[in-house]
């Protein structure tokens, strides 16, 4: 037996006009779960304590909450000591009840067609990874989406792709989900990483039901706009000043010895609109011993097209970026931007090495710049965090130069086509993080995508930067001091 | 007191796993149909948590004959032979119903539904949806339920069956902040499943708390072979809490073998020729004879390894295991898991005809409440099958009955809200009582039973029921009620365990020496109510 400090918000909502929060020690076995957690409170401290569960072997979907502000199934997550269990974020019935009720109902259900179809292996084949989903919603309780719009939630979106791959079932999906809000997916990834079955909600049912729709002509007017210009012009904004890639020339070499040779993916934004937070990360590379390779043929990757499932002319984008790199026998891509970095390592297969410039600056090590006597926030770019699972990288970079005030990793809403497509949701969410930002009393807020960089300076009263141009700064710094350049 | 609120219905279905489901979809074309759960509808009950799968005759090269003694042989004999026809020949038919509905079994390459073996069946017949298919099942009812104008009530607790002279007349229950509720039909189904949790260790859900057999016998019905109590032979050990889960036997029908501490397939010394998929009563005793014996692991159990089968067809075939034991950080393609056997089904229950009428007017019983299916041992995917079989039954026959005269008996709300009241006032935690009542139904009514420890456990158990408990608030009443209907229910497990001097099937009795095999016992059913207790004798039909 061991003894556990564990604080559960309490909230009855008959006395309580607050959530209040209640710290218990528990005497707990070895490898306990945080179920049995609430078992022992209930049992031998406060019978009051209410929480849901039904299997208690993960299979039920019933006890689903939040530990350290993560959802997890209590009856599968190993309890620790000092955590604390809140109910998830759905409206709460009493303590650690949420009201799952009402969100169940709205899930679509198979109606069978009047003949009888059978389906085949095949059909089966595809349809079995959608049915892991034990709705225990994790999902739609992360989804910002959900928050901001009456979007039914990735689960929904899910079962409906789900149905829409069964022959027996007679109702139409697509438009169903076009309805229940398909193109309201920010495409930020909180869904799938958060499920416990881990159901890759984003790429397995909504880019594929976005697909489904643009063949049937529900694809938004302005996503259709992006993918002609893209056909056009191989990029996906409009070029309105000089692009970076008329700015540089063809090979950066650092100015001490070189640490390593890379290949610059510049991407659309970084090109035609945040050029000198691209300008500014050239020079942090070449301070550090970064050689880069800069091919002018490069085109936009195809992220804008694949997250709106317009998928017509993504394999020649593929085919053009790939073979622009593999000619000059690079084999390690640099990306900067959040977006462009997943989709080469997710949608690409590439012959080479893709890799973050945080990634890659963690990896070779950086100068040590000044520190500047700012206090800084960092956004976590969706597809740079949960796309690619760089969350410490960028704050050991934005560490050596500033002081660094968390706020809560949430998707700032420019993802998924929404921006473009439903700009009053992402201006509802842009403002949420205008309110975190105000939150942390962070004078600056740094970031590592132009499409966050660019969207939430929209959001906020705050100068947003990049990452790299905040190591720039220090560096500046650094040489002022020294009274050099 | 009269109730806050009244629900009348045609037809009310009590419990909402793959029984009480498939019941309501049934019942609903009769006339309006309630189905109260205690849980949220699709996730409380075992039937969602059920892994292995659902027997049905598939196959030209198979038969219903054949399944039909397999089961009744896997029964040791004391199957109802008319119910064991019905499950046989119908659960091919209710297999066709999820299908056509849009269930997702696993299919061959032939483009038809995949089928496994499992232990006591003579031909591979158990469907399967990977190691998930009762939760694929119950998504498959829910959808078809959401079809339906049945009219869903959930988180309610049932406390009590309603009655109007002899006959059932409803129920009442208690929403979730404790409010007394009274709910009329002109038919109730009894769909609350099994009771297994009554023990320390079992592989149930938090509603496998036996409320259906403790209501049934306070209503007066009669229940039969209460003392058969499964005890499935592959149960989690570690970590502590984790112990009972349930480790399906899919994983023997996949090949896992089983070992003891000294690197032994022990299972030659008990069934030679089935080896691991020998019936669970078999396998069940041989994991516990060879703990007892001292060839255990170090954390009292045995091994069973499925080191040597391809990673990839534990990965698709069993994925839930796998998953669930890289929780608990044993990577099951690497090490061997460790099991010991688990309290799992009740085989017992409410006396059911073909129609699933049980001995009182106006009820219904369907699914693990009921007795008679399994006999004194169930094989392995008869379960899930026996849901849909007698869970239409029951809809159907609850459904075609003619409307009743209904007068609620306002003694016994009154009396009820008496009690509730009392639990208010009471003193123990209910907690308590059940943590107590657990321990001393695993020591005294478990694998291997004797006399003495059976009238120990039921002296305990009578303590206990005097014991009273406390409702720290409204919301804590129907946790009270709970564990008064856990006392009961494990009372009559033990009552007819004592009826019972002969070993046969699940059911082991040390202390009676036998020279009878199953085939040719004297004995039939144990049956028991509030007015007789006995034991059937061969040819002779109580």
């Amino acid at each position: 037996m061991k003894e556990l400090t564990v604080t559960v918000r309490r909230f009855d909502p008959d006395v309580d006009k607050e959530p209040r929060y209640v710290t218990y020690m528990v005497k707990a076995n070895e490898g306990a779960r945080v179920l049995n957690v609430l078992h022992a409170i209930h049992d031998s401290i406060d019978p009051t304590l209410s929480y849901r569960y039904s299997c208690a072997s993960g299979q039920c979907g019933s006890c689903a909450v939040r530990v350290n502000g993560e959802p997890v199934l209590a009856c599968m997550e190993e309890a620790k000591d000092r955590i604390t269990i809140e109910p998830l974020n759905l409206d709460v019935k009493k303590d650690l009840v949420t009201d799952l009720v009402p969100r169940l109902e709205q899930i679509a259900s198979l109606i069978p067609k009047k003949e009888t179809v059978l389906p085949k292996k095949a059909d089966i084949d595809a349809i079995k990874p959608l049915k892991d989903c034990i709705e225990c919603l994790c999902c739609v309780s992360v989804c910002p989406a959900v928050d901001v719009t009456k979007f039914l939630g990735p689960t929904a979106m899910r079962q409906e792709m789900r149905l829409a791959l069964d022959p027996r079932d007679s109702g139409d999906r697509v438009s169903d989900a076009v309805r229940d809000g398909l193109f309201t997916c920010t495409t930020c990834q909180a869904c799938w990483k958060v499920c416990p079955k881990e159901i890759e909600t984003p790429a397995k049912a909504i880019e594929k039901l976005r697909a489904y729709a643009n063949k049937r002509g529900f694809t938004l007017p302005r996503h259709k706009e992006v993918a002609a210009m893209v056909q056009e012009t191989g990029r996906s904004i409009p070029r309105t000043s000089e692009s970076f890639l008329e700015k540089v020339g063809d090979v950066i070499e650092p100015e001490g010895p070189v640490k390593a040779t890379v290949g610059l993916f510049i991407g659309c934004v970084y090109n035609l609109r945040q050029q000198q937070s691209a300008l500014d990360a050239m020079e942090v590379l070449k301070r550090n011993g970064i050689r880069v390779i800069i091919p002018k043929e490069q085109v936009c990757c195809g992220s804008p097209l694949i997250r709106t499932g317009q998928l017509a002319y993504v394999d020649e984008l593929k085919r053009r970026n790939i073979e622009t790199y593999q000619s000059r026998g690079i084999d390690t891509v640099l990306t900067m931007c959040a977006g462009c970095g997943t989709t080469l390592k997710h949608d690409y297969e590439t012959p080479f090495k893709v890799i973050d410039i945080n990634e890659l600056l963690t990896q070779y090590g950086i100068e040590p710049p000044a520190r500047l006597p700012i206090k800084a926030t960092y956004h976590d770019p969706c597809h740079l965090m949960r796309g690619q699972g760089i969350h410490d990288q960028p704050r050991e970079l934005i560490r050596k130069v500033v002081d660094l005030v968390e706020m809560p990793s949430i998707c700032c809403g420019s993802g998924g086509g929404v921006r473009a497509g439903n700009p009053d949701e992402a201006a509802a969410l842009g403002k949420r993080r205008g309110e975190e930002i105000k939150k942390t009393g962070a004078e600056i807020v740094i970031t590592s995508c132009p499409f966050c960089e660019f969207h939430i300076a929209g959001h906020t009263d705050k100068p947003v930067k990049n990452i790299a141009t905040v190591l720039l700064e220090g560096y500046r710094e650094k040489d002022r001091k020294a009274g050099k350049r | 007191m009269l109730a806050d609120e009244i629900v009348d219905s045609h037809v009310l279905v009590i419990g909402s796993g793959g029984a009480g489901v498939r019941a309501a979809i049934e019942a609903s074309q009769y006339g309006k149909t309630v189905l109260i759960s205690k849980t949220i509808v699709g996730k409380g009950g075992c039937t969602t948590m059920a892994e292995g799968g659902y027997n049905a005759v598939l196959r030209e090269e198979d038969s219903c004959g054949i399944h039909y003694e397999d089961t009744l042989r896997g029964g040791a004999y004391l199957n109802d032979p008319e119910l064991v026809n019905i499950l046989t020949r119908e659960a091919p038919l209710r297999m066709g119903d999820l299908v056509k509905w849009g269930a997702v079994f696993d299919f061959t390459d032939a483009d038809e539904v995949a089928q496994r073996p499992f232990g006591g069946q003579r031909f591979p017949r158990t469907c399967y949806a990977g190691d998930r298919t009762g939760h694929e099942m119950m998504m498959t009812l829910v959808d078809r339920l959401a079809a339906t104008d049945v009219v869903t009530v959930q988180e309610y607790t049932v406390i009590d069956l309603l009655k109007d002279g002899d006959a059932v007349i409803g129920a009442i229950a208690l929403d979730e902040k404790g409010r007394l509720v009274v709910m009329k039909a002109d038919s109730t189904v009894l769909a609350t499943g099994g009771g297994t949790r009554v023990y320390d260790i079992s592989t149930n859900s938090s509603s496998g708390t036996g409320d259906g057999y403790a209501m049934g016998y306070r209503a007066g019905a009669e229940l039969i072979d209460m003392e058969m109590v499964q005890f499935h032979p592959t149960g989690a050990i570690i970590p502590y809490d984790a112990r009972g889960r349930l480790v399906t036997e899919a994983v023997r029908g996949e090949g896992g073998v089983l070992k003891n501490a000294q690197g032994e397939r022990f299972m030659k010394t008990y069934d030679p020729a089935r080896m691991e998929l020998s019936t669970r009563d078999v396998v069940a005793r041989a994991i516990a004879t060879e703990i007892l014996k001292g060839r255990g692991t170090a954390n009292g159990g045995v091994y069973l390894d499925v080191t040597h089968l391809p990673r990839e067809q534990i990965e698709t075939r069993l994925p839930v295991m796998l998953e669930q034991f890289l929780k608990f950080g044993v990577d099951i393609r690497m090490t061997p898991m460790e099991v010991a056997p688990t309290a799992h089904h009740i085989m017992g229950g409410l006396r059911i005809t073909p129609a699933c009428r049980t001995t009182l007017p106006g009820l219904f019983a369907c699914g693990e409440v009921s007795g008679g299916v399994h006999g004194a041992n169930r094989l392995g995917g008869n379960a899930l099958a026996e849901t849909q079989v007698f869970g239409k039954r029951a809809g159907e026959a609850a459904g075609k009955a003619a409307p009743r005269q209904k007068t609620v008996d306002e003694r016994q709300v009154d009396a009820w809200q008496g009690r509730l009241d009392s639990f208010k006032k009471g003193s123990t935690n209910p907690a308590q009582v059940r943590q107590n009542l657990q321990l001393a139904m695993w020591q005294g009514a478990g694998i291997f039973r004797n006399a003495g420890a059976l009238e120990e456990t039921l002296k305990t158990i009578k303590q206990f029921q005097t014991v009273s408990l406390k409702a720290a608030s409204s919301r804590n009443l129907a946790e009270c009620c709970i564990v008064q209907n856990m006392c009961l229910t494990a009372s009559l497990i033990c009552r007819s365990a004592l009826i019972r001097t002969e070993s046969r099937g699940a059911h082991v009795r040390t202390d009676v020496a036998q020279t009878h095999d199953a085939e040719h016992s004297p004995f039939g059913h144990t049956f028991i109510s509030q007015t007789r207790e006995g034991i059937e004798t061969r040819g002779m039909k109580a």
